[in-house]
């Protein structure tokens, strides 16, 4: 029985038949995989059948969150929502922070699994009794707040948080994503297009029940020792003005910043985009996730555009990434984005594959409905996101990602999709992050940062790299060497805060979260006795889990790399000028650290 | 009295985790006594906590299970108090509210406030000299027939239409 920090309970959904189970969590199931990401890649890897169509009512959905969710842990407030991923065909899974995650805490569910395929267009209120099926024709379209509100209205509580999906996820678009406390995304990997197809347009929640502690004051005591870590730290200035678009000059100033398509990696109009400029124009007011003290999410407004963000992706993925200069049109395209509900960063690299080729003559407006475009074209740009969301003549086309769009192009364009495994890649070029490269290429769901955000290499922090990686190299972003046993362990770090539902920007960014106080708040909080070393043990295992799981779907080894423009060409320009990755190294010796064949 | 300063909230329900926690050891919003509101259609945060109005709808209990403390907070008593809901029903803006049959309102935690002490934002204070009545009269004609999550809606709402006025003039 878990009586301290989990729920303790998991719900079963079948949309088919509208039903619904309610099963204890079994503590020896989730105690080596703590929760959040980890559990719900281990159950994923138990349950589906590694061969169902991502789109199909076979495949699942889980929501899930973890021991200390909603909590007192600053940012305890991310939940992941898992399933095979219908734009990568391989394990997909997003987390988003914002409010949804706490509110789903005080169901008492820590995972709820979706299954099955509506045969109309419903939403799922989920209390602690279980859970109402609404019929919402009159949802259809809508946008995400429009969606959350009328709920809320419709049920007479705006306690009530929702996960919701705009027109892209109804339409199937492959990167649809889903949003919750009205700007907040899971981005990655379509999870919105696995609801849009069983016909789900939103999850409610709405808890009456308490997180208990086992031990309140030490936990209190672990959390007040971070909170004062947070405060304390010398970016905290920074990140509370400027939260993640921080990065638009920061990766500029080491010539990373991706510009028309990761062709070059230094902006020279980044102070018009800037994260700076932002804030001393357009942001009114600062945000926060659940009981955070960062506060780094911002309101803007420009006009009668006003909405929360943007992130450093979509800021970037809409600003140099595509060759634009509009800092208000990026804007534009944030609120959008999130309100329609498409991931912004596999948005961008569609549209910039396209520019880039037409550029490079490979692509002929004939081969796409007329389709001409190049950098910095806002009203083409609206027009084709449009288009896309709607699935809306070559939007169609343009809505299964450029990795398959590409496909029916030459071999010569095909190279030109920045991704690994399907996923498009995110904003910093590989050249000058080595480590990140390097994880770009083993991420388990396909190009992505996240899976061990090895920020260590740009903190110069040379003793401690050799402390802790065998060699000062580790703390410098050009190296290679060091890198794999880097990401080996900051893979861990990640695991370990998406698994105890914390904010990477705190928990490995800022370097707050260890296996050490990890082991300690783990402790207080449930009551189970998590050592730093089981959670060393049990993270390594949990990461050959993933590891297995895509195996299943068909992985191999070599789908571990980099695109061949960040092997072979070096930028021109910057403090990264001439420096390509040697993937292939850094790969092998990774697969060599965790003994896989 | 506890003063909110909606222009400065984020919405990262600190003071609300923190009331519930130092109240009854557990983190639960029913628990709370100062309740988080974010209102993504208006792009509005705000904590909604008793405002010792001047009219005082909330002292008409039927049992005189409420008192008032020195510091105007509302004191429960919890051998008087039967969860007859006729406070809840009357406080204009949802200050007070029933759960699990009993009632919950904030009582300044003794003079220390938890929910400023977890504030990193000063968007709450805590003024305890302070004296200004509020009215409510107004807002009570409005909220007569809603519930207590509705009402603080429509307290932020109003409220936060004038903020949001002088932000905009602020920004422009």
């Amino acid at each position: 029985m878990l009586k301290y920090g989990y729920g303790g309970r998991v719900l079963r959904v079948n949309l088919s038949e509208r039903t619904f189970s309610v099963e204890s969590l079994d503590p020896s199931w989730i105690k080596p995989v703590i929760g959040g990401r980890a559990a719900n890649t281990k159950r994923l890897y138990e349950e589906l059948d590694p061969e169902c169509d991502p789109l199909g009512a076979e495949n699942i959905i889980i929501f899930g969150t973890g021991p200390l969710t909603g909590s007192l842990l600053p940012a305890s407030a991310y939940y992941t929502v898992t399933a095979k991923s219908p734009l990568t065909g391989i394990l997909g899974d997003s987390a988003a922070g914002g409010q949804f995650a706490a509110e789903m805490k005080q169901t008492a569910f820590d995972q709820i699994i979706i299954t099955g395929k509506a045969d109309s267009l419903i939403y799922l209120l989920v209390t602690e009794s279980g859970v109402e099926f609404f019929e919402c024709s009159e949802l259809s379209g809508k946008t995400i707040v429009g969606t959350t509100e009328t709920i809320r209205r419709d049920r007479c509580d705006y306690s009530i948080e929702v996960a919701a999906i705009g027109p892209a996820g109804e339409n199937l678009v492959h990167y649809a994503a889903i949003v919750s406390s009205g700007n907040r995304v899971n981005g990655r990997t379509g999870m919105g297009a696995v609801m849009g197809s069983k016909n789900l347009k939103a999850l409610a929640v709405r808890g009456a029940r308490s997180v208990e502690l086992a031990e309140p004051l030490m936990f209190l005591d672990e959390c007040r020792t971070i909170e004062a870590a947070i405060m304390n730290h010398n970016e905290y200035q920074k990140r509370y003005q400027l939260g993640t678009t921080m990065l638009m000059t920061d990766l500029n100033g080491i010539g990373i910043l991706p510009t028309k398509h990761f062709q070059e990696g230094v902006c020279s109009y980044v102070d018009k985009i800037s994260g700076q400029t932002l804030a001393s124009t357009y942001k009114v007011k600062n945000k926060a996730c659940f009981n955070c003290n960062v506060h780094c999410s911002r309101y803007y407004a420009v006009d009668d555009n006003e909405a929360e963000g943007p992130e450093f992706e979509t800021l970037c993925s809409f600003t140099s990434r595509l060759g634009n200069s509009d800092l208000p049109f990026a804007l534009e395209m944030n609120t959008y984005l999130n309100q329609m509900g498409l991931d912004s960063i596999s948005t961008a690299e569609v549209i910039g594959w396209i520019m880039e080729c037409q550029e490079k003559g490979l692509l002929h407006p004939d081969d796409l409905d007329g389709l001409e475009i190049t950098w910095g074209e806002t009203d083409k740009i609206r027009d084709i996101v449009e288009k896309i969301t709607y699935r809306r003549g070559v939007g169609d086309r343009l809505a299964d990602g450029a990795t398959k769009l590409s496909q029916s192009f030459s071999e010569e364009a095909q190279k030109l999709v920045m991704q690994v495994k399907g996923l498009d890649i995110i904003c910093g070029d590989p050249r000058g992050i080595k480590a990140y490269g390097l994880t770009y290429a083993i991420a388990s769901r396909g190009a992505d940062h996240l899976r061990a955000e090895p920020y260590f290499e740009l903190t110069n922090r040379r003793e401690e790299a050799k402390k802790r990686f065998g060699t000062e190299k580790a703390a410098h972003r050009l190296e290679e060497d060091g890198k794999a046993a880097l990401v080996t362990y900051s893979e861990k770090i990640a695991l370990l805060t998406d698994s105890m539902t914390m904010c990477k920007n705190i928990g490995l960014c800022m370097d707050i979260l260890n296996l050490e106080n990890a082991s300690q708040l783990l402790r207080a909080g449930t009551g189970i006795d998590y050592s730093p070393n089981y959670l060393k043990k049990i993270l390594g295992e949990a990461i050959h889990t993933d590891y297995k799981l895509n195996k299943r779907f068909g992985v191999k080894k070599e789908d571990n790399t980099l695109p061949e423009r960040f092997q072979k060409e070096p930028l021109k320009e910057g403090p990264t000028k001439g420096s390509t990755v040697d993937i292939q190294k850094m790969v092998d010796e990774y697969f060599r650290l965790h003994d896989w064949d | 009295m506890i003063r909110v300063d909606l222009s400065k909230c984020t919405g990262c329900q600190r003071c609300e985790t923190a009331c519930s926690f130092f109240h009854t050891g557990r983190i639960n919003n029913h628990l709370a006594r100062i309740k988080v509101l974010n209102l993504y259609e208006s792009r509005l945060d705000s904590p909604v906590v008793c405002v010792q109005c001047q009219e005082r709808y909330c002292m008409k209990c039927p049992e005189d299970a409420l008192s008032l403390g020195k510091q105007g907070q509302v004191f429960v008593s919890p051998t008087l108090c039967t969860s007859c809901g006729v406070c809840e029903k009357a406080c204009p803006i949802g200050a007070l509210e029933i759960f699990n049959k009993i009632m919950y309102v904030c009582d300044l935690c003794g003079g220390k406030p938890q929910c400023v002490e977890a504030c990193t934002e000063e968007a709450i204070t805590f003024e305890p000299d302070n004296i200004e009545q509020i009215s409510l009269e107004d807002i009570k004609k409005e909220t007569t027939k809603m519930n207590p999550s509705q009402k603080r809606h429509f307290y932020i709402k109003k409220i936060g239409t004038t903020a949001r006025k002088r932000r905009d003039q602020a920004h422009a």
